[in-house]
């Protein structure tokens, strides 16, 4: 075990010193394995032989070094533990307002029905808190135990107090997933929508190689990947395109890939060999169900290859392409995908609702804070977000400053993408957390 | 003749073509234009298949071209749809890039060739591939039994939106309903209805026998055979043994001959060559089959019961007149329109005679 560690120091120090260029698988590894608050489950015994600012500073490309917290370090703050208790008293509070031997005063029908949701929100929160809380007290018993005389009483204890570790850890990541709240539209489905930027063919061929490798992402989880609209260009490039994506957690991963990516490489239409920049955008569209926004179908204009002549019987033809238009807005949406025409309107539809019910979205996440760094929404839609250098091989994420190798693996949309997209989710609950930790003590001051 | 340099430049010249929509004029001047020029065209009635090989997309835009050159109606979505379907897809947008640039097998092209060819004769697509698609369906489809068209999708959306708000249709539920069809053609109406309905049944009958083939086929094809029974009966002849059929059901649907017969003659060679023109001539009006079926529907409808048709854009208040005339036990209930906005949809009621109406006003 020890050799493996030095080694690993080793083969750190020595990466520190390397350029990002050429990055060891092995280290790879490693390194993912180490950076984002996951280690601790990703090795067998976890011992804190390196300090956490050390290991994190290697792996930021900007000055502006990104810090995400550990486990540990976000249950030392005092601002956490003071949220923790305030949630404690607060359970305990409602719990007793609507149990039978309740207050005095009569409590209006909707203020109990308040408490009671109140009541079974926070109940498995502070079960864990409960449980942790019993499991501290337990590793206080066993530190006794590990002083003993007995040596085989003191193996027993440092057993315990191994399993005592482990379990005060997941109790506090659960306690961490508890806090944070889910978003309506992280249950949902979504529509993804990719359009060339800047670069003429070199953008468009570069959107048509991430459409591929969401439709893999989206393959690597079992989603399903329906393309609703789809242009290409001459050279099989990919102007515009949308697909509905639906499976379980699909926009709760997906919306942090909204944004504009940069390209940095020499194009397949470049003659000279010269390096171009190019970009593409990404726009992740929560797909809302029937009941949370309808469309009065007065507002739509629906054209058709039919509408010229008496149609019906008189006609036969094989072009089954629709177009939708939102009257009052002006929105568009089209499909052929389908040979069936009820089908491509069906689709087209679908992408009309998603657009239409993310513009609805935007006045809503615009009351969020604007001081995130991993924003959603319009905020995000025109922040580059992630530069693919092909020279040096690398993919940067400029939120997190998180550079990750091995572009041909990435563009898989396997694992390169997943730890990437994993990575910014936990950047992005602790922006929240730390949020929901200011307003709390916000509140109690 | 197919070293790298003579295909590398011919593809170059492909690519040209591609991109800037290259049309005619070169095309008789002697130049390496590739192996298939258009001498060969303007010699034999069909084109060569070329000895070098050839991509997807460049099947498809040779194609293409010769359907235009030759008048073929939709020259572009006829070659991608051809094409496609020879590749095992349904649209060209379905299939990935590798394929469509990927050299196609001398079957393959062959195949290509031969469908195609028969698409130059003005064949509709759906013959020559033999298929098409209905609503969440694939039927095939065989000359010269009438294809479907995307408004009768329509039809099947209105008559499952009313079927679906009755009690005893859903999955689970005790009562089962029939339907009767009128002139099933492929089988694409009752067919896409029972794909919907697990506890509906139907009866359809057609006066072809070449029809009630084929929806017998696609009826196995999709296994809903044991919930359909298919007749080989005429409306306009056998009423009486349409009637004796089945017991009174609760939905009629059609989509009946309805163009008028000075309309024949404009149509398209695609249908008039091709199509049963007994299954798109409705007479002078193009009212003959649709008056009889209404003037049996008391008979065939339970209490309540609804027919469901389609008709051409000038019928709807001729049908509305008539029927009040001459079908007291049917009531108008209202004409619904197509996706391009033309009324095409009529849908009637049996109800109480009017003239026990008025008595009982008295």
């Amino acid at each position: 075990m020890l050799s493996r560690w030095k080694r690993f120091v080793y083969l750190l120090r020595c990466s520190y010193y390397v350029s990002e260029v050429e990055a060891k698988p092995q280290l790879q590894q490693y390194r993912s394995a180490f950076v984002f608050g996951s280690w601790i489950r990703r090795l067998p015994k976890p011992q804190t032989v390196f300090s956490d600012r050390t290991r994190r500073t290697l792996h930021t490309s900007s000055p502006s070094m990104v810090k995400l917290l550990s486990v540990e370090e976000l249950f030392a703050r005092r601002s956490l533990q003071e949220h923790l208790k305030k949630m404690e008293m607060e359970y305990g509070d409602c719990l007793w307002a609507v149990s039978s031997s309740g207050p005095e005063e009569q409590c209006s029908e909707d203020q109990l029905r308040t408490k009671r949701t109140k009541v079974s929100l926070l109940a498995p929160l502070v079960q864990s808190i409960r449980e942790l809380d019993a499991k501290q007290k337990e590793i206080a018993e066993t530190e006794i135990l590990l002083k003993d005389e007995d040596p085989a009483l003191r193996e027993l204890a440092e057993l315990e107090r191994e399993n005592c570790v482990q379990d005060i850890r997941d109790l506090r990541q659960k306690i961490l997933e508890l806090l944070i709240p889910e978003e309506e539209a992280d249950l949902s489905d979504l529509v993804l929508e990719v359009t060339a930027g800047v670069g003429g063919q070199e953008a468009m061929l570069f959107t048509a190689e991430m459409f591929d490798m969401y439709q893999g992402f989206a393959q690597h989880h079992g989603w399903s990947f329906d393309v609703l609209e789809h242009m290409t260009s001459d050279i099989g490039g990919l102007r515009h395109a949308s697909a509905s994506i639906s499976g379980s957690q699909s926009y709760k991963k997906m919306k942090f890939e909204a944004g504009v990516h940069r390209v940095q490489r020499v194009p397949k239409t470049e003659k000279q060999g010269r390096m171009h920049t190019s970009t593409m955008t990404v726009a992740v569209l929560p797909q809302p169900t029937e009941i949370s926004f309808t469309i009065n179908p007065k507002d739509l204009r629906i054209d058709t290859k039919r509408a010229s002549g008496a149609g019906g019987q008189h006609v036969n033809t094989t072009d089954s392409a629709v177009r939708i238009v939102h009257l009052p807005t002006g929105v568009v949406a089209e499909c052929q995908q389908e040979r069936s025409q009820l089908k491509n309107r069906e689709k087209a539809m679908k992408a009309l609702r998603a657009k239409l019910y993310g513009m609805k979205l935007e006045e809503e996440t615009s009351k969020r804070s604007n001081q995130r760094k991993i924003q959603i929404g319009t905020k995000g839609r025109s922040e580059k977000i992630r530069t693919y250098n092909f020279a040096q091989d690398r993919i940067t994420d400029h939120r997190i400053g998180m550079t990750v190798h091995d572009i041909k693996s990435f563009l898989l949309g396997e694992d390169l993408l997943d730890e990437m997209n994993s990575s910014l989710q936990e950047f992005s609950d602790q922006e929240t957390l730390m949020e929901l930790l200011e307003e709390s003590s916000q509140e109690v001051s | 003749m197919n070293n790298d340099a003579e295909t590398v430049f011919v593809l170059n010249m492909w690519r040209r073509s591609l991109s800037t929509r290259y049309r005619c004029f070169g095309r008789r001047s002697v130049g390496p234009k590739g192996v298939w020029s258009s001498h060969a065209v303007r010699t034999c009635s069909s084109p060569v298949l070329p000895a070098g090989r050839i991509t997807a997309l460049e099947a498809v835009d040779f194609w293409r071209r010769h359907f235009e050159e030759r008048g073929v109606m939709e020259p572009d979505q006829s070659s991608q749809h051809i094409i496609a379907h020879v590749l095992g897809a349904k649209t060209i947008e379905s299939l990935e890039r590798e394929r469509l640039t990927e050299f196609l097998s001398q079957e393959t092209a062959e195949q290509v060739w031969k469908l195609c060819t028969r698409r130059l004769s003005r064949m509709p697509v759906q013959y020559v591939i033999e298929e098409w698609d209905f609503r969440d369906l694939t039927l095939k489809m065989r000359p010269p039994v009438f294809i479907p068209r995307p408004e009768t999708e329509e039809l099947v959306e209105l008559v499952l939106t009313d079927l679906l708000m009755k009690p005893g249709t859903g999955v689970g539920a005790d009562t089962q309903h029939t339907c009767l069809e009128v002139g099933c053609g492929s089988g694409a109406i009752s067919l896409s209805l029972l794909k919907s309905l697990p506890q509906l049944k139907a009866v359809a009958l057609d006066q072809s026998q070449d029809a009630v083939d084929l929806t017998t086929e696609n009826a196995l094809r999709l296994r809903l055979q044991d919930r359909l029974q298919v007749h080989h009966l005429d409306i306009m002849k056998d009423a009486e043994t349409v009637l004796s059929l089945c017991r009174p059901v609760l939905v009629l649907v059609s989509n009946p001959p309805y163009l008028f017969s000075e309309d024949m003659a404009s149509l398209e060679p695609e249908i008039f060559r091709f199509e049963d023109h007994a299954a798109l001539d409705g007479g002078e009006d193009g009212l003959r089959v649709i008056k009889q079926i209404l003037v049996l529907a008391p008979q065939i409808l339970s209490d309540h019961g609804r027919v469901y048709m389609e008709v051409d854009p000038r019928h709807p208040p001729l049908i509305r007149q008539w029927v009040e005339v001459n079908v007291g036990e049917l009531q108008y209930v209202e004409t619904r329109h197509d996706i391009t906005g033309r009324p095409r949809f009529c849908i009637l009621q049996k109800a109480k005679a009017k003239r026990d109406h008025k008595l009982d006003l008295d």
